[in-house]
């Protein structure tokens, strides 16, 4: 019993360095975000603070920016599957037995080491439409092809390659202004340029790391019978690799979800600026400028809550779908 | 295990002994200041000429950078861990200082140390530093645009050299004959370089507001500023004489101190470029460039836009009393000396810039322009700004719709009545939030306050 209570006192002892971190710095600073969006607070001294209630949260449902930025923030996670699915077929290319995988492996999660700054002004570089070495090869592929003859030849006006981050275009045609779809605004942009440089990020980062110790620890003889039954390579993959990845695949799905809700600030400060015409601002973005540039703290952190409780509910539909689908 | 933790823990604090005791403290015996700034050699100079004048101090830079704006020291200050003293780049980044309760109220210090702000400062830049007739900052610089022009460039093309007062028409004949394509037929030497952030250049220019006088509504939409803009974007999609955003990509166009337009003007990629004096700090590490200026074109009258820095004191500083004589040097001659000799734009005080070494620089007898700057200034007009909205906020809403005419996507009437409505709407949620601003709101309109 004295034993029981002395370990008992040590761990507390152990912990409670950990437990006030987290209460002043992690679970203090929540709270009291959550209180204060229920106010007017603003840094400007001539506002008076007051206790608003629901107003942060109805303004934000007019507020035509919040829904644009939301878009924009959903349009980025266009990209997750893709970067999943990368990550997926490199971990198990990986996985083979070849010479120097090590290296390999090593060079394909440097990404996720380096500077996410020193990649972002790298990708700004490639994707400069004039010297950028992303249009240098579309404007060779386009010239070798002969495709803005053809394209003439058959009355159009001509390929031309992508502006990138100068322009507002994007897959799906979304426009600037409205939440609406127009031809006008079909094309790549700022956008796509964003989720083509987070896939190549992702594809070889942490997922890819998941994954791996996932297919290692896919037992042998589970592998052998299927081959003993006589099948191939996409039958191995489809009836026995990818059901024993499903919970890795799960937990990867939750927290690229995760991710992509929180996620575009660093792209938009460093690379953009939320332009052009706020076409790569994301929420995370949008808080930021609220906060820090327009000093309405209050509307800030209300926007903050409705982040968090859109990732909640988002969670909670990919635990409810997911999970029940899993296979062990 | 238990030993384990109890070495870390014992590492750990000894660790930040170590830290705390080789904290880097200021020499002894001086006062420490630490001064928030855009960093660059000049400001690095001014320093150093502050610590020689004034060895009971030790002035530091804390340097901005150029995409933050001034939120990282509003919220410092506010948390009591501000600089002494920081720059106010524009009359909103005063007004916001001023609201947050940052910038000091330094009338009376000023006025007791003989420093006259309304007497002594070109008029163009007061408004960066003085508030509802309060004085917050002193005024570090002024900056007055004109058109520079590359000598050889208009040697090469046989066109004499423009001289002011001028016209569009003449100055969009002599922009034409100055591009130079290559054998793809792409322009390879530009007539004119601007940067887009200049529209607020133009809609001045052109007679233009983005604010109405009293700063109650955005009028950003009015038949001056429309044209201004219209005008603006028609030389880069219609006479094709200034680069467009893919040009300007091409240019890495960054603004500020030694990047984009200026380096791509001192390479001789353009004859005719929009800036300021400031330039000269990177242009002068060009060889050979020979250069003139000229004042810029304009519709009416002549009214060029003023911009500068004005230096404000923490409010929040220990050592607030002591920043004082930041201020009380940037009045002084030696001060307004160095910034003319630096050509950091032009000096603030007025009387600095009638001397023969303003107008010939002994070490730059080249530079035989300077008073044609001196000239501009007195034309300046500080930029227009409305304390009912958020500068930040209203300057979002702007750049969208500029962005989007920028790129050519939408026209610009429409673009201009849609950024107009929007800060409009925006001026009425900041009156709604903010009951001084009402009542001032009120007062200068003569509404009759609703219920």
């Amino acid at each position: 019993m004295r034993r029981q209570r002395h370990e008992r006192r040590a761990a507390l002892g152990f912990l409670l360095p950990n437990l006030i971190g987290f209460g002043v710095f992690t679970a203090g600073p929540v709270l009291f975000s959550l209180v204060i969006s229920i106010s007017n607070w603003h840094l400007h001294r001539t506002v008076a603070f007051q206790w608003v209630a629901l107003r942060n949260f109805v303004e934000l449902l007019q507020d035509r920016d919040f829904w644009l930025y939301s878009i924009n923030t959903a349009y980025l996670m266009l990209g997750i599957p893709f970067a999943i699915a990368g990550s997926l077929l490199l971990a198990i290319v990986l996985s083979q037995r070849l010479r120097g995988i090590v290296v390999y492996r090593t060079l394909f999660y440097l990404p996720t080491f380096t500077s996410g700054v020193a990649l972002m002004l790298l990708w700004k570089a490639l994707y400069n439409p004039e010297f950028g070495a992303l249009n240098a090869v579309i404007n060779w592929w386009l010239d070798s092809l002969h495709l803005n003859e053809l394209v003439r030849a058959l009355g159009g006006g001509g390929v031309s390659a992508p502006t990138w981050l100068l322009s507002t275009k994007n897959m799906l045609g979304l426009d600037v202004e409205q939440i609406r779809i127009i031809p006008g605004q079909w094309g790549l942009g700022a956008r796509d340029a964003l989720i083509i440089m987070g896939i190549w990020i992702a594809i070889g980062g942490n997922n890819m790391l998941l994954y791996l110790a996932g297919v290692s620890n896919i037992p042998p003889e589970l592998v052998e019978a299927a081959q003993l039954d006589g099948a191939g390579r996409w039958a191995i993959f489809r009836n026995v690799t990818w059901p024993q990845l499903a919970p890795t695949t799960f937990f990867i799905v939750v927290m690229s979800f995760i991710g992509g809700l929180q996620g575009g600030f660093e792209q938009a400060r460093v690379m953009t600026l939320g332009g052009p015409a706020g076409t790569t601002t994301t929420i995370s973005y949008y808080i930021y400028t609220k906060a820090f540039e327009e000093f309405q703290i209050g509307y800030a952190a209300a926007l903050s809550w409705v982040l968090f409780s859109a990732i909640f509910v988002i969670t909670m539909i990919n635990w409810r779908l997911g999970g029940k689908e899993l296979h062990y | 295990m238990k030993s384990f933790f109890a070495i870390t823990f014992c590492v750990l604090v000894l660790l930040s002994v170590v830290a705390w005791q080789i904290k880097p403290d200021p020499p002894p015996g001086k006062i420490p200041l630490v001064w928030v700034s855009d960093d660059n050699p000049a400001r690095r100079q001014q320093i150093a000429l502050f610590n020689q004048l004034h060895p009971e101090y030790d002035l530091r830079l804390d340097p901005r950078a150029s995409t933050a704006g001034i939120e990282k020291v509003m919220l410092q200050s506010l948390a009591g861990v501000g600089p002494d003293l920081a720059d106010a780049f524009s009359p909103s980044d005063l007004d916001a200082f001023v609201r947050s309760g940052v910038a000091w109220d330094i009338t009376e210090e000023l006025a007791e140390r003989g420093v006259d702000l309304e007497g002594e400062v070109w008029p163009a830049i007061l408004p960066t530093g003085i508030r509802e007739d309060r004085v917050y900052g002193f005024p570090a610089n002024v900056a007055v645009d004109a058109i520079w022009i590359n000598k050889d460039l208009f040697d090469a093309a046989g066109e004499p050299y423009p001289e002011g007062p001028w016209t569009w028409d003449e100055f969009l004949e002599v922009a034409e004959r100055l591009n130079v394509r290559d054998a793809r037929g792409r322009i390879k030497q530009f007539g004119f370089l601007c940067d887009w952030w200049q529209w607020p250049q133009f809609i001045m220019l052109f007679g233009g507001h983005i604010y109405s006088e009293d700063g109650t509504r955005c009028v950003i939409d009015g038949p001056e500023a429309t044209e201004a803009i219209q005008f603006m974007r028609d030389l880069m999609y219609e006479h094709h004489v200034m680069p467009t955003p893919v040009d300007e990509a091409t240019m890495a166009t960054q603004g500020g101190w030694g990047s984009g337009t200026i380096t791509y003007f001192g390479a001789g990629k353009g004859a005719m470029a929009l800036g300021g004096r400031w330039w000269l700090c990177t242009l002068r590490d060009y060889e050979g460039l020979n250069l003139g200026v000229v004042e810029i074109p304009h519709v009416k009258e002549p009214r060029y836009r003023a911009y500068g820095r004005a230096t404000v004191i923490n409010r929040y500083s220990p050592r607030r009393e002591e920043a004082l004589d930041f201020l009380v040097y940037e009045a002084g001659k030696d001060y307004n000396d160095l910034i003319n000799r630096q050509a950091d734009a032009v000096a603030a005080v007025v009387r600095y810039n009638y001397t023969p070494e303003f107008l010939r620089n002994p070490e730059h007898p080249e530079e035989d322009y300077n008073e044609v700057w001196r000239d501009v200034v007195k034309y300046g007009r500080s930029d227009d700004w409305s304390s009912f909205v958020n500068g930040q906020t209203a300057m979002r809403i702007l750049n969208k719709q500029l962005d989007l005419i920028k790129s050519d996507q939408k026209p610009v009437p429409k673009a201009m009545r849609d950024a107009a409505r929007e800060v409009n709407e925006e001026i009425a949620k900041t009156l709604e939030m903010d009951p001084s601003l009402r009542i001032q709101y009120y007062r200068l309109t003569g509404r009759e306050r609703p219920e």
